[in-house]
């Protein structure tokens, strides 16, 4: 206990030996997921207009007010502007009403927006368009209910925030324990493990549970980042911990075999990158898997970001998603058999003779 | 004397290349052994095989009676290695260094504490344990290696090239270091090609070439084996008989150079320096004398040839 104890602390201290994947390993999921959230996910679009005059466009107006989600959320924030017809819309949009005959239309002029936007602003408006043509209708209006699964709203931001949890802990682990463990060939120090006579299981432990830890502080940081901008927090540390601890000892293990394997820092360190965000991305990252298509769901089910989703999300959503036993079981037994094959692996490429 | 290493006919091929063949010698307790030979003669080859970090392909070799290829745990309990170029953490201090290779090697991590103080006191370095190894010269980082591989005490150091790329005072410090480790009951071998510190420091030595033993024994003998003491004299009035003049001394052939200036052979030369001068000052004018001795260096090329080697 005493010796891991002692080799636990040097694999810490080694943090000296790599300070800017430390940084970038730790950080970058907490830095990206301000910024995403900050700039880019917003729920609710500034929608710029004339001045309504008729009635059926101050109708237009308030319509467009009470676009939102089931539980309240705006979708459109609609925002009277002063323009001259000939002003151009660079940035955004505006919608210009023009009278011909009897005849009101509602003209949206886009500026320098991309199709998705397009979408969302065709989405929201429509949406506002049925609200007057229902109560035109009256009894024979289409009538769209939407009932909502979750007990409360939760904006899109926890959901991202949550998902890039296991990001967190995958990023930092596997960067970090890739660059460390290349590093050891490249600097020669691997020649210190070749010839030590403590087991190896006590070395690679110490390793792996060091890159675990450091994936689960990576992890708590960008919890604490979701918490702080979006006032959401989760209902169990605990919980978050182990799920979070899971995660990172996959991504140590994956981290640590990338540069065993290849013993150089630079490809060690893209293989932990890439594999961090491809399991990210494929494992739940913008919507649980379900949601999409037949594909995605299939290659989703092999990541383990996937199931770690499946049970963060209780924990920030009071909802059950999927069978947790199932995903408690999967996430443990692929961190197992990467730990065997990471000692297999140590054994092949630093203690076996050449 | 029970030998600390034995090597028997040792032989080990990388695809064509034979790097080592069939290599025998033996090591004895508290002796400095030394791997002399050109680049790729096939030192630290044999170090690593020894050591157990190469599989041999023929062979066998014990280490303090365990044979490493089939006990390389038992083997590196009781070994120290220094490679050739210094692999110690470079933005870690001194003290994490010794701490990191403690946890990996010393069985007893309750004394370790006061033995990183007194390796860093002895090895110089105590007054910048705190300074990232980065800023260590050559020679610091060479005898902070020492210092990791003795924190264990091991019985047999094996050491590649220790002052490969260290000053002059630097080397000098080394090989004290090293001496004063023998004294106290360590037994090293070291590879080398920097003659100086084969002749200074090692008690014998093996010449290597092509993965070959080419000669073993002290650096003494090595030298003496090359041939005899060249005494050049220089007289104001020529020496006309030097047979006659020299009779009983048994000397060499005698050449003339010019007039006034002859050399030959003696054995021992320095034995025989005063009598010398006392046969020639009087009668010739002894001008000079100078007296010319084989060394390392002409031994090494005497055996591996002056071919360049890269």
């Amino acid at each position: 206990m005493k010796r891991f104890a002692l080799l636990l602390r040097n694999e810490f201290k080694l943090f000296r030996t790599a300070i800017p994947v430390h940084l970038i390993g730790i950080f970058q999921p907490a830095l990206m997921f301000s910024l995403i959230a900050l700039v880019l996910v917003t729920p609710t679009f500034e929608v710029q207009m004339e001045p309504p005059v008729t009635a059926l466009e101050e109708q237009l107006f308030f319509a467009m007010k009470q676009v939102g989600s089931p539980i309240g959320q705006p979708y459109i924030d609609p925002v009277v502007v002063e323009t001259s017809n000939d002003q151009e819309v660079q940035g955004g949009q505006i919608i210009r009403f023009e009278r011909d005959a009897g005849r009101e239309t509602a003209v949206q002029q886009f500026g320098l927006i991309d199709s998705n936007m397009v979408k969302n602003f065709r989405n929201r408006l429509t949406a506002a368009a049925l609200l007057i043509w229902n109560e035109e209708l009256g009894g024979d209006a289409i009538t769209i209910e939407q009932e909502p699964w979750l007990p409360r709203d939760i904006s899109y931001n926890v959901y991202f925030g949550m998902a890039m949890l296991p990001l967190a802990a995958m990023l930092a682990s596997s960067l970090i324990g890739a660059f460390l463990t290349a590093q050891e060939f490249e600097f020669n120090t691997i020649i210190e493990y070749r010839l030590s006579p403590t087991s190896r299981y006590l070395l690679i432990g110490a390793r792996l549970f060091r890159l675990s830890l450091t994936g689960l502080f990576s992890g708590l940081v960008l919890m604490v980042v979701i918490g702080v901008m979006t006032g959401t927090w989760p209902s169990s540390l605990g919980g978050i911990g182990l799920i979070l601890l899971a995660v990172a000892l996959i991504g140590s293990c994956i981290g640590t075999l990338a540069g065993l394997i290849l013993q150089k820092t630079l490809p060690a360190f893209l293989v932990g990158l890439t594999f961090s965000f491809f399991t990210w991305i494929m494992g739940s990252a913008f919507g649980l898997s379900s949601g999409f298509s037949g594909l995605y769901e299939a290659v989703s089910r092999f990541m383990p970001n996937t199931y770690a989703v499946e049970l963060l999300f209780p924990i920030y959503y009071r909802v059950n998603t999927g069978s947790s036993l199932q995903a408690i079981i999967l996430l443990i037994t692929v961190g197992g058999v990467l730990f065997l094959v990471t000692n297999i692996t140590y054994q092949s490429r630093v203690l076996a003779r050449s | 004397m029970e030998n600390v290493v034995s090597v028997f006919s040792v032989t080990r091929h990388y695809g064509e290349v034979t790097a080592v063949d069939q290599l025998s010698f033996e090591v004895f307790p508290q002796e400095i052994f030394g791997l002399l030979g050109p680049n790729g003669a096939g030192k630290t080859t044999t170090i690593l095989l020894l050591i157990g970090l190469l599989r041999l392909d023929e062979g066998s070799v014990q280490i303090l009676g365990v044979n490493p290829q089939l006990n390389p745990r038992r083997v590196h309990q009781s070994i120290g290695y220094v490679p050739q170029e210094t692999n110690v953490y470079l933005d870690l201090n001194a003290v994490d260094n010794l701490w990191h290779h403690a946890a990996l090697y010393c069985e007893d991590l309750s004394t370790v504490k006061p033995k990183i103080q007194e390796l860093l006191h002895l090895m110089s370095l105590w007054e910048r344990r705190n300074d990232p190894v980065r800023t260590y010269s050559g020679g610091m980082k060479r005898r902070l290696a020492l210092a990791r591989t003795l924190l264990h005490d091991p019985d047999v150091i094996f050491f590649d090239e220790p002052t490969l790329g260290v000053d002059v005072q630097g080397k000098h410090v080394i090989w004290e270091h090293i001496q004063k480790q023998r004294e106290l009951g360590k037994t090293f071998i070291i590879s080398t090609n920097d003659m100086m510190e084969a002749d200074q420091l090692c008690d014998r030595l093996l010449i290597i070439d092509a993965g070959r033993a080419i000669t073993l024994d002290t650096p003494e003998n090595l030298k003496a084996g090359l041939g005899q003491d060249i005494v050049t004299l220089q007289t104001s009035l020529p020496i006309e008989q030097p047979d006659e003049v020299f009779q009983g001394m048994n000397i060499g052939a005698v050449k003339s150079l010019q007039p006034g200036l002859i050399h030959f052979e003696i054995s021992h030369a320095e034995r025989w320096v005063e009598e010398i001068i006392n046969r020639v000052k009087d009668n010739y004018h002894l001008e000079a004398i100078r007296i010319a001795r084989p060394s390392l260096d002409d031994v090494f090329l005497e055996y591996t040839g002056r071919g360049l080697r890269d």
